[in-house]
Protein backbone atom coordinates (compact mmCIF):
# COMPACT_ATOMS: atom_id res chain seq x y z
CA UNK A 1 0.00 0.00 0.00
CA UNK A 2 1.32 3.13 -1.24
CA UNK A 3 0.39 4.91 2.61
CA UNK A 4 2.72 2.60 4.39
CA UNK A 5 6.14 4.45 3.75
CA UNK A 6 4.54 7.49 4.85
CA UNK A 7 2.87 6.16 7.94
CA UNK A 8 6.54 4.84 8.79
CA UNK A 9 7.55 8.02 8.16
CA UNK A 10 4.73 9.58 10.27
CA UNK A 11 5.30 7.32 12.99
CA UNK A 12 9.69 8.02 13.01
CA UNK A 13 8.44 11.60 13.62
CA UNK A 14 5.85 11.35 15.88
CA UNK A 15 8.65 8.76 17.91
CA UNK A 16 11.50 11.16 17.26
CA UNK A 17 8.71 14.15 18.32
CA UNK A 18 7.88 12.48 21.65
CA UNK A 19 11.59 11.59 22.46
CA UNK A 20 12.09 15.33 21.98
CA UNK A 21 9.16 15.70 24.14
CA UNK A 22 10.08 12.89 26.70
CA UNK A 23 13.50 14.80 27.18
CA UNK A 24 12.21 18.32 27.34
CA UNK A 25 9.86 16.85 29.84
CA UNK A 26 12.76 14.90 32.05
CA UNK A 27 14.76 18.11 32.16
CA UNK A 28 11.58 20.20 33.69
CA UNK A 29 10.69 17.30 35.85
CA UNK A 30 14.28 16.77 37.55
CA UNK A 31 14.40 20.67 37.30
CA UNK A 32 11.66 20.82 39.29
CA UNK A 33 11.79 17.83 42.16
CA UNK A 34 15.07 18.05 42.46
CA UNK A 35 16.78 20.68 44.83
CA UNK A 36 20.25 19.42 44.27
CA UNK A 37 20.11 20.15 40.37
CA UNK A 38 21.27 23.62 39.20
CA UNK A 39 18.63 26.11 38.32
CA UNK A 40 20.66 28.24 35.50
CA UNK A 41 20.14 25.13 32.63
CA UNK A 42 16.65 26.16 32.81
CA UNK A 43 17.08 30.02 32.48
CA UNK A 44 17.43 30.24 28.88
CA UNK A 45 13.70 28.56 28.83
CA UNK A 46 11.36 30.59 27.07
CA UNK A 47 8.45 32.51 29.07
CA UNK A 48 5.41 30.12 29.66
CA UNK A 49 3.11 30.76 26.45
CA UNK A 50 -0.09 29.36 28.24
CA UNK A 51 -0.21 31.54 30.34
CA UNK A 52 -3.00 34.62 29.03
CA UNK A 53 -2.10 37.22 31.79
CA UNK A 54 0.63 39.51 30.73
CA UNK A 55 4.02 38.74 31.50
CA UNK A 56 5.59 41.19 34.26
CA UNK A 57 8.70 42.95 33.43
CA UNK A 58 11.63 41.54 35.06
CA UNK A 59 13.77 43.76 37.13
CA UNK A 60 18.19 43.61 37.07
CA UNK A 61 19.45 40.85 38.28
CA UNK A 62 22.03 43.09 40.09
CA UNK A 63 23.27 46.61 40.61
CA UNK A 64 25.49 47.36 38.28
CA UNK A 65 26.81 50.76 38.64
CA UNK A 66 26.13 52.55 35.09
CA UNK A 67 27.92 56.01 34.58
CA UNK A 68 28.25 58.30 31.25
CA UNK A 69 31.37 57.26 29.11
CA UNK A 70 31.55 61.27 27.57
CA UNK A 71 34.95 62.69 27.30
CA UNK A 72 34.03 65.76 29.07
CA UNK A 73 33.67 63.27 32.79
CA UNK A 74 37.67 62.52 32.62
CA UNK A 75 40.34 65.28 33.99
CA UNK A 76 44.09 64.82 34.95
CA UNK A 77 44.72 63.70 38.80
CA UNK A 78 45.35 66.55 40.96
CA UNK A 79 48.01 66.19 43.31
CA UNK A 80 49.27 68.14 46.48
CA UNK A 81 52.96 68.17 46.32
CA UNK A 82 55.12 67.90 49.53
CA UNK A 83 57.21 71.25 49.58
CA UNK A 84 58.94 70.65 52.82
CA UNK A 85 60.38 68.15 55.15
CA UNK A 86 61.27 68.69 58.60
CA UNK A 87 62.45 66.76 61.38
CA UNK A 88 64.03 68.62 64.30
CA UNK A 89 65.27 65.59 66.24
CA UNK A 90 67.92 65.61 63.36
CA UNK A 91 67.96 68.71 61.95
CA UNK A 92 66.39 68.34 59.13
CA UNK A 93 64.28 71.41 57.29
CA UNK A 94 64.83 70.71 53.60
CA UNK A 95 62.60 71.61 50.23
CA UNK A 96 61.18 69.20 48.08
CA UNK A 97 60.71 69.14 44.28
CA UNK A 98 58.17 66.54 42.40
CA UNK A 99 60.68 64.08 40.14
CA UNK A 100 59.64 61.11 38.38
CA UNK A 101 62.14 58.65 36.84
CA UNK A 102 65.33 58.85 34.86
CA UNK A 103 65.67 57.15 31.13
CA UNK A 104 67.41 54.43 33.25
CA UNK A 105 63.90 53.77 35.07
CA UNK A 106 65.64 54.65 38.18
CA UNK A 107 63.86 57.47 40.03
CA UNK A 108 65.06 61.29 39.30
CA UNK A 109 66.85 62.49 42.85
CA UNK A 110 67.60 66.24 43.02
CA UNK A 111 71.48 66.49 42.17
CA UNK A 112 72.01 68.63 45.57
CA UNK A 113 71.74 66.58 48.69
CA UNK A 114 69.80 69.36 50.61
CA UNK A 115 66.83 69.47 48.06
CA UNK A 116 64.89 66.30 47.91
CA UNK A 117 62.57 64.60 45.29
CA UNK A 118 59.14 63.66 45.96
CA UNK A 119 57.58 60.85 43.26
CA UNK A 120 55.16 62.54 42.11
CA UNK A 121 53.55 59.32 40.18
CA UNK A 122 52.94 58.15 43.87
CA UNK A 123 50.70 59.20 46.56
CA UNK A 124 50.88 62.60 48.66
CA UNK A 125 49.82 63.51 52.05
CA UNK A 126 46.23 64.10 50.69
CA UNK A 127 45.77 61.27 48.77
CA UNK A 128 44.29 59.25 51.73
CA UNK A 129 46.22 55.79 50.83
CA UNK A 130 49.56 54.48 49.74
CA UNK A 131 53.09 55.53 50.09
CA UNK A 132 54.36 59.64 50.04
CA UNK A 133 58.00 58.59 48.85
CA UNK A 134 60.62 61.19 49.27
CA UNK A 135 64.09 60.53 48.37
CA UNK A 136 67.32 62.58 48.50
CA UNK A 137 71.27 62.14 47.45
CA UNK A 138 73.07 60.53 50.92
CA UNK A 139 76.16 63.22 49.35
CA UNK A 140 77.48 64.27 46.17
CA UNK A 141 81.18 65.13 44.92
CA UNK A 142 79.62 68.69 44.44
CA UNK A 143 77.79 69.72 47.00
CA UNK A 144 79.20 67.11 49.86
CA UNK A 145 77.62 65.35 52.95
CA UNK A 146 73.69 66.10 52.18
CA UNK A 147 70.96 65.78 55.77
CA UNK A 148 69.70 62.65 54.28
CA UNK A 149 72.73 61.29 55.76
CA UNK A 150 71.37 61.69 59.23
CA UNK A 151 68.41 59.76 58.73
CA UNK A 152 69.92 56.53 60.19
CA UNK A 153 70.07 58.61 63.60
CA UNK A 154 66.03 58.33 63.74
CA UNK A 155 64.38 55.85 65.60
CA UNK A 156 60.70 54.53 66.08
CA UNK A 157 58.89 57.36 67.25
CA UNK A 158 60.95 60.25 65.68
CA UNK A 159 58.40 62.88 64.49
CA UNK A 160 58.79 64.09 60.47
CA UNK A 161 56.60 66.79 59.65
CA UNK A 162 55.74 66.81 55.74
CA UNK A 163 54.13 70.99 54.41
CA UNK A 164 52.35 70.50 51.52
CA UNK A 165 52.50 73.13 48.61
CA UNK A 166 48.95 73.84 49.80
CA UNK A 167 50.64 74.93 53.21
CA UNK A 168 48.97 72.49 54.73
CA UNK A 169 51.34 70.25 57.48
CA UNK A 170 51.05 66.78 57.94
CA UNK A 171 52.66 64.70 60.98
CA UNK A 172 54.37 61.70 60.81
CA UNK A 173 55.84 59.49 63.32
CA UNK A 174 58.48 57.01 62.84
CA UNK A 175 58.09 53.18 62.42
CA UNK A 176 61.06 51.54 61.03
CA UNK A 177 64.49 52.33 59.85
CA UNK A 178 65.63 50.02 57.33
CA UNK A 179 68.52 49.13 54.68
CA UNK A 180 68.25 47.07 51.72
CA UNK A 181 70.60 46.35 49.14
CA UNK A 182 70.00 48.18 46.35
CA UNK A 183 69.46 45.22 43.93
CA UNK A 184 66.61 43.88 46.70
CA UNK A 185 64.46 47.15 47.44
CA UNK A 186 61.21 46.22 47.54
CA UNK A 187 59.98 49.13 45.47
CA UNK A 188 56.83 47.62 44.74
CA UNK A 189 55.69 47.65 48.16
CA UNK A 190 57.54 50.79 48.86
CA UNK A 191 56.14 52.74 46.09
CA UNK A 192 52.37 51.26 46.77
CA UNK A 193 49.88 53.28 46.36
CA UNK A 194 46.79 51.62 47.89
CA UNK A 195 46.76 50.76 51.76
CA UNK A 196 47.47 52.78 54.45
CA UNK A 197 48.85 56.24 53.94
CA UNK A 198 52.36 56.88 55.09
CA UNK A 199 55.44 58.22 54.53
CA UNK A 200 58.48 56.63 53.10
CA UNK A 201 62.09 58.27 52.99
CA UNK A 202 65.07 56.84 50.99
CA UNK A 203 68.66 57.58 50.85
CA UNK A 204 71.78 55.56 50.39
CA UNK A 205 73.84 53.80 52.74
CA UNK A 206 75.78 51.14 53.55
CA UNK A 207 79.54 50.15 51.99
CA UNK A 208 80.65 52.36 48.67
CA UNK A 209 82.31 51.36 45.83
CA UNK A 210 84.72 53.92 44.58
CA UNK A 211 85.00 52.49 41.49
CA UNK A 212 81.31 52.74 40.87
CA UNK A 213 80.57 55.47 42.94
CA UNK A 214 77.76 53.78 44.47
CA UNK A 215 76.77 52.14 47.70
CA UNK A 216 75.73 49.42 48.66
CA UNK A 217 72.61 49.83 50.47
CA UNK A 218 69.47 52.07 50.29
CA UNK A 219 68.60 52.91 54.08
CA UNK A 220 64.67 53.24 53.94
CA UNK A 221 62.47 55.30 57.32
CA UNK A 222 59.04 54.40 56.98
CA UNK A 223 56.46 56.27 58.82
CA UNK A 224 52.93 56.50 59.66
CA UNK A 225 50.52 59.82 59.83
CA UNK A 226 50.11 60.79 63.51
CA UNK A 227 46.06 61.83 63.33
CA UNK B 1 78.89 54.69 66.60
CA UNK B 2 76.31 55.98 64.53
CA UNK B 3 76.96 53.19 61.54
CA UNK B 4 76.83 50.35 63.72
CA UNK B 5 73.71 51.61 65.55
CA UNK B 6 72.25 51.85 61.95
CA UNK B 7 73.20 48.11 61.57
CA UNK B 8 71.18 47.06 64.18
CA UNK B 9 68.03 49.20 64.30
CA UNK B 10 67.84 47.20 60.49
CA UNK B 11 67.72 44.13 62.24
CA UNK B 12 65.22 45.55 64.72
CA UNK B 13 63.23 47.35 61.85
CA UNK B 14 63.11 44.71 59.82
CA UNK B 15 59.91 42.86 61.21
CA UNK B 16 58.00 45.75 62.09
CA UNK B 17 58.15 47.11 58.39
CA UNK B 18 55.13 46.40 57.06
CA UNK B 19 54.97 46.11 53.98
CA UNK B 20 52.26 45.51 51.62
CA UNK B 21 50.44 44.63 48.33
CA UNK B 22 51.35 44.37 44.62
CA UNK B 23 51.88 46.72 41.75
CA UNK B 24 50.03 44.46 39.19
CA UNK B 25 46.73 44.37 38.54
CA UNK B 26 44.89 41.72 39.50
CA UNK B 27 41.49 40.82 39.23
CA UNK B 28 41.12 37.02 40.75
CA UNK B 29 42.24 33.94 39.78
CA UNK B 30 38.92 32.75 39.07
CA UNK B 31 36.94 35.78 37.67
CA UNK B 32 36.66 38.18 35.01
CA UNK B 33 35.77 42.05 34.31
CA UNK B 34 33.35 42.43 32.09
CA UNK B 35 31.90 46.08 31.36
CA UNK B 36 29.57 47.16 29.15
CA UNK B 37 28.96 50.15 26.54
CA UNK B 38 26.01 50.96 24.92
CA UNK B 39 26.99 52.50 21.74
CA UNK B 40 24.06 52.61 19.24
CA UNK B 41 22.83 56.02 19.10
CA UNK B 42 19.43 57.22 19.66
CA UNK B 43 17.88 53.77 21.27
CA UNK B 44 18.35 52.51 24.76
CA UNK B 45 17.91 48.83 25.52
CA UNK B 46 17.49 46.09 28.09
CA UNK B 47 21.21 43.88 28.02
CA UNK B 48 20.87 40.34 29.54
CA UNK B 49 23.32 38.11 30.85
CA UNK B 50 22.87 33.98 30.69
CA UNK B 51 18.51 35.02 30.38
CA UNK B 52 18.80 37.20 33.42
CA UNK B 53 18.11 40.70 32.80
CA UNK B 54 21.52 42.33 33.91
CA UNK B 55 20.96 45.93 32.45
CA UNK B 56 17.43 47.85 32.36
CA UNK B 57 16.54 50.67 30.39
CA UNK B 58 20.57 51.06 28.80
CA UNK B 59 21.09 54.59 27.64
CA UNK B 60 23.40 55.30 24.98
CA UNK B 61 26.88 56.34 25.47
CA UNK B 62 26.98 55.07 29.15
CA UNK B 63 29.14 52.47 30.07
CA UNK B 64 27.88 49.94 32.96
CA UNK B 65 30.49 48.29 34.95
CA UNK B 66 32.59 46.86 35.69
CA UNK B 67 30.52 43.26 36.74
CA UNK B 68 33.05 40.54 38.52
CA UNK B 69 32.06 37.11 36.57
CA UNK B 70 33.01 34.10 37.29
CA UNK B 71 35.14 33.25 34.40
CA UNK B 72 33.59 30.46 31.70
CA UNK B 73 30.94 31.05 29.02
CA UNK B 74 28.29 33.82 29.06
CA UNK B 75 25.44 33.95 26.43
CA UNK B 76 24.75 37.64 26.07
CA UNK B 77 21.51 39.31 24.58
CA UNK B 78 20.56 42.58 23.47
CA UNK B 79 16.88 43.72 22.99
CA UNK B 80 14.32 46.67 22.88
CA UNK B 81 13.87 48.32 26.62
CA UNK B 82 10.87 46.63 27.01
CA UNK B 83 11.27 43.46 26.36
CA UNK B 84 10.12 40.62 29.16
CA UNK B 85 12.38 37.78 28.13
CA UNK B 86 14.90 37.45 25.13
CA UNK B 87 12.99 36.04 22.49
CA UNK B 88 13.05 39.02 20.11
CA UNK B 89 16.61 39.54 20.83
CA UNK B 90 17.85 43.26 18.87
CA UNK B 91 21.46 41.13 18.98
CA UNK B 92 23.06 37.88 20.08
CA UNK B 93 22.79 35.86 21.81
CA UNK B 94 26.60 36.44 21.42
CA UNK B 95 28.02 33.55 23.15
CA UNK B 96 31.54 34.40 24.93
CA UNK B 97 34.18 33.07 27.15
CA UNK B 98 35.47 35.15 29.90
CA UNK B 99 38.89 33.98 31.08
CA UNK B 100 39.69 34.29 34.76
CA UNK B 101 42.26 37.63 35.61
CA UNK B 102 40.81 39.34 32.30
CA UNK B 103 39.04 42.28 31.69
CA UNK B 104 36.57 43.00 28.85
CA UNK B 105 33.98 45.56 27.24
CA UNK B 106 31.26 44.08 25.23
CA UNK B 107 30.28 47.23 22.98
CA UNK B 108 26.80 47.05 21.29
CA UNK B 109 27.51 49.20 18.57
CA UNK B 110 26.81 50.02 14.98
CA UNK B 111 29.00 48.08 11.89
CA UNK B 112 30.53 50.07 9.43
CA UNK B 113 27.61 49.34 7.06
CA UNK B 114 24.94 50.64 9.97
CA UNK B 115 23.73 47.56 11.24
CA UNK B 116 23.46 46.39 15.18
CA UNK B 117 26.27 44.57 16.18
CA UNK B 118 28.02 43.36 19.74
CA UNK B 119 31.92 43.36 19.73
CA UNK B 120 33.73 41.59 22.94
CA UNK B 121 36.93 43.84 23.63
CA UNK B 122 39.87 42.59 25.70
CA UNK B 123 41.17 45.31 27.86
CA UNK B 124 45.35 45.49 28.15
CA UNK B 125 45.88 45.59 31.37
CA UNK B 126 49.91 45.07 31.55
CA UNK B 127 51.75 46.96 33.39
CA UNK B 128 52.91 50.83 32.31
CA UNK B 129 56.04 52.27 32.68
CA UNK B 130 56.71 55.00 35.32
CA UNK B 131 55.53 58.60 34.05
CA UNK B 132 53.25 56.96 30.85
CA UNK B 133 49.92 55.84 30.37
CA UNK B 134 48.20 53.69 27.85
CA UNK B 135 45.86 55.50 24.95
CA UNK B 136 43.80 52.52 23.74
CA UNK B 137 41.85 54.05 20.61
CA UNK B 138 38.59 51.48 19.15
CA UNK B 139 36.54 51.88 16.09
CA UNK B 140 32.60 51.03 16.81
CA UNK B 141 31.31 53.77 14.31
CA UNK B 142 28.95 53.53 11.23
CA UNK B 143 32.31 54.71 9.21
CA UNK B 144 35.34 53.50 6.86
CA UNK B 145 38.39 53.31 7.88
CA UNK B 146 40.06 56.05 10.24
CA UNK B 147 43.33 57.95 11.24
CA UNK B 148 43.86 58.81 14.82
CA UNK B 149 45.12 61.95 15.59
CA UNK B 150 47.07 63.56 18.06
CA UNK B 151 48.26 67.17 18.07
CA UNK B 152 47.26 66.79 14.36
CA UNK B 153 49.63 63.88 13.64
CA UNK B 154 48.32 60.54 12.57
CA UNK B 155 49.43 58.03 15.33
CA UNK B 156 47.21 55.07 14.21
CA UNK B 157 46.50 54.73 10.81
CA UNK B 158 43.51 52.70 9.04
CA UNK B 159 41.51 51.61 11.48
CA UNK B 160 38.57 50.07 10.90
CA UNK B 161 35.21 48.87 12.37
CA UNK B 162 35.69 46.91 14.77
CA UNK B 163 39.39 46.84 15.69
CA UNK B 164 41.55 48.82 18.13
CA UNK B 165 44.94 50.08 18.64
CA UNK B 166 46.95 51.09 21.51
CA UNK B 167 50.02 53.21 22.49
CA UNK B 168 51.82 54.19 25.37
CA UNK B 169 52.58 57.72 25.58
CA UNK B 170 54.13 59.77 28.79
CA UNK B 171 51.49 61.74 31.03
CA UNK B 172 49.94 64.40 29.51
CA UNK B 173 46.50 66.24 27.89
CA UNK B 174 46.59 64.80 24.29
CA UNK B 175 44.51 66.51 21.56
CA UNK B 176 43.00 63.92 19.83
CA UNK B 177 40.69 63.83 16.88
CA UNK B 178 39.62 61.54 14.16
CA UNK B 179 39.82 61.75 10.46
CA UNK B 180 39.03 59.28 7.64
CA UNK B 181 41.81 57.48 6.94
CA UNK B 182 44.50 59.20 4.48
CA UNK B 183 42.89 62.58 5.75
CA UNK B 184 43.60 65.05 8.89
CA UNK B 185 40.35 66.83 8.76
CA UNK B 186 38.82 65.82 11.77
CA UNK B 187 34.99 64.04 11.83
CA UNK B 188 35.65 64.14 15.70
CA UNK B 189 36.86 66.42 17.71
CA UNK B 190 40.08 67.30 18.46
CA UNK B 191 38.79 66.90 22.35
CA UNK B 192 41.29 66.83 25.18
CA UNK B 193 41.99 63.03 26.19
CA UNK B 194 43.86 63.11 29.74
CA UNK B 195 46.44 60.45 29.20
CA UNK B 196 47.03 59.28 33.24
CA UNK B 197 50.16 57.57 34.86
CA UNK B 198 48.73 53.70 35.16
CA UNK B 199 45.81 54.51 33.66
CA UNK B 200 44.58 52.48 30.02
CA UNK B 201 42.47 55.33 29.03
CA UNK B 202 39.89 54.07 25.66
CA UNK B 203 38.55 55.95 23.51
CA UNK B 204 35.47 54.72 21.25
CA UNK B 205 34.62 56.42 18.29
CA UNK B 206 30.88 55.61 17.34
CA UNK B 207 27.56 56.76 15.80
CA UNK B 208 27.40 57.11 12.37
CA UNK B 209 28.74 59.07 9.82
CA UNK B 210 25.54 59.42 7.70
CA UNK B 211 23.65 60.43 10.58
CA UNK B 212 25.68 63.03 11.61
CA UNK B 213 26.09 61.96 15.16
CA UNK B 214 29.72 60.51 15.15
CA UNK B 215 31.13 61.10 18.88
CA UNK B 216 33.41 59.76 21.30
CA UNK B 217 32.88 57.65 24.60
CA UNK B 218 36.07 56.92 27.05
CA UNK B 219 36.62 54.29 29.38
CA UNK B 220 39.60 54.37 32.10
CA UNK B 221 41.32 51.09 33.78
CA UNK B 222 43.81 52.11 36.90
CA UNK B 223 46.26 50.32 38.52
CA UNK B 224 48.38 49.11 35.44
CA UNK B 225 51.58 51.39 36.78
CA UNK B 226 54.85 49.97 37.92
CA UNK B 227 57.20 51.89 40.61
CA UNK B 228 61.02 52.67 39.29
CA UNK B 229 63.33 50.14 39.22
CA UNK B 230 65.78 51.33 42.14
CA UNK B 231 66.81 55.01 44.28
CA UNK B 232 70.34 55.27 43.44
CA UNK B 233 71.40 58.38 46.29
CA UNK B 234 74.52 58.91 46.40
CA UNK B 235 78.06 58.99 45.03
CA UNK B 236 80.91 60.22 46.97
CA UNK B 237 81.52 57.67 49.82
CA UNK B 238 81.09 60.59 52.84
CA UNK B 239 78.63 58.31 54.39
CA UNK B 240 79.63 54.92 54.02
CA UNK B 241 79.41 52.01 56.85
CA UNK B 242 82.90 50.77 55.04
CA UNK B 243 84.75 50.40 52.04
CA UNK B 244 87.86 49.60 50.36
CA UNK B 245 89.72 50.25 53.33
CA UNK B 246 89.98 46.70 55.25
CA UNK B 247 90.75 48.43 58.48
CA UNK B 248 87.71 50.56 58.25
CA UNK B 249 85.51 47.09 57.13
CA UNK B 250 87.02 45.63 60.06
CA UNK B 251 85.41 48.11 62.45
CA UNK B 252 82.65 48.15 60.69
CA UNK B 253 82.30 44.27 61.28
CA UNK B 254 83.51 44.45 64.56
CA UNK B 255 80.54 47.17 65.26
CA UNK B 256 78.03 44.55 63.92
CA UNK B 257 78.80 41.75 66.11
CA UNK B 258 78.75 44.15 69.17
CA UNK B 259 75.44 45.69 67.89
CA UNK B 260 74.30 41.81 67.25
CA UNK B 261 75.29 40.82 71.06
CA UNK B 262 73.68 43.81 72.33
CA UNK B 263 70.27 43.55 70.59
CA UNK B 264 67.50 45.78 69.54
CA UNK B 265 67.73 48.05 72.78
CA UNK B 266 70.95 49.40 71.57
CA UNK B 267 69.71 49.39 68.38
CA UNK B 268 67.05 51.14 68.89
CA UNK B 269 68.54 53.87 71.48
CA UNK B 270 67.71 57.20 70.75
CA UNK B 271 70.45 58.64 69.10
CA UNK B 272 71.96 62.43 70.48
CA UNK B 273 70.33 65.18 68.02
CA UNK B 274 73.19 66.42 65.68
CA UNK B 275 71.31 70.25 65.30
CA UNK B 276 72.48 72.13 63.17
Amino acid sequence: MAARPVRRGLGLLLVSGSLVALVAWAVTFSGSVSDDEPVRSFRLTPAATASAAPTPRPTAVVDVPVASASLSTLSLPVSTPPARVQIPEIGIDMGVLPVGVKTDGEMEVPDDPSVAGWYRWGSDPRSGAGSTVIAAHVDSLRYGLGPFARLRDLVPGSEITVIGSDGGSHLYRVDGLSAFAKDALPAAELFERSGPSRLVLITCGGTFDETALTYSDNVVVTASPVL
Amino acid sequence: MKKTILRGAVVGAAASLALAGSPAFAISGTSADLSVLHAIPDTPVDVWVNGELTLDDFAPGDLAGPLDLPAGAYSIVITAPDATDISSPVIGPVDVTLAANTSYTAVAHLTEAGEPSATLFTNDLSTTAPGEGRLTVRHTAAAPAVDILAGGTAVVSGLVNPKEASLDLPVSTVSAAVALAGTTQPVIGPADVPITEGTNTIVYAWGSAEDGNLALAVQTISGLHSSPDGVNTGEAGLAATGGSSPLLALAALVGILAVGATGAALALRRAPSTGR
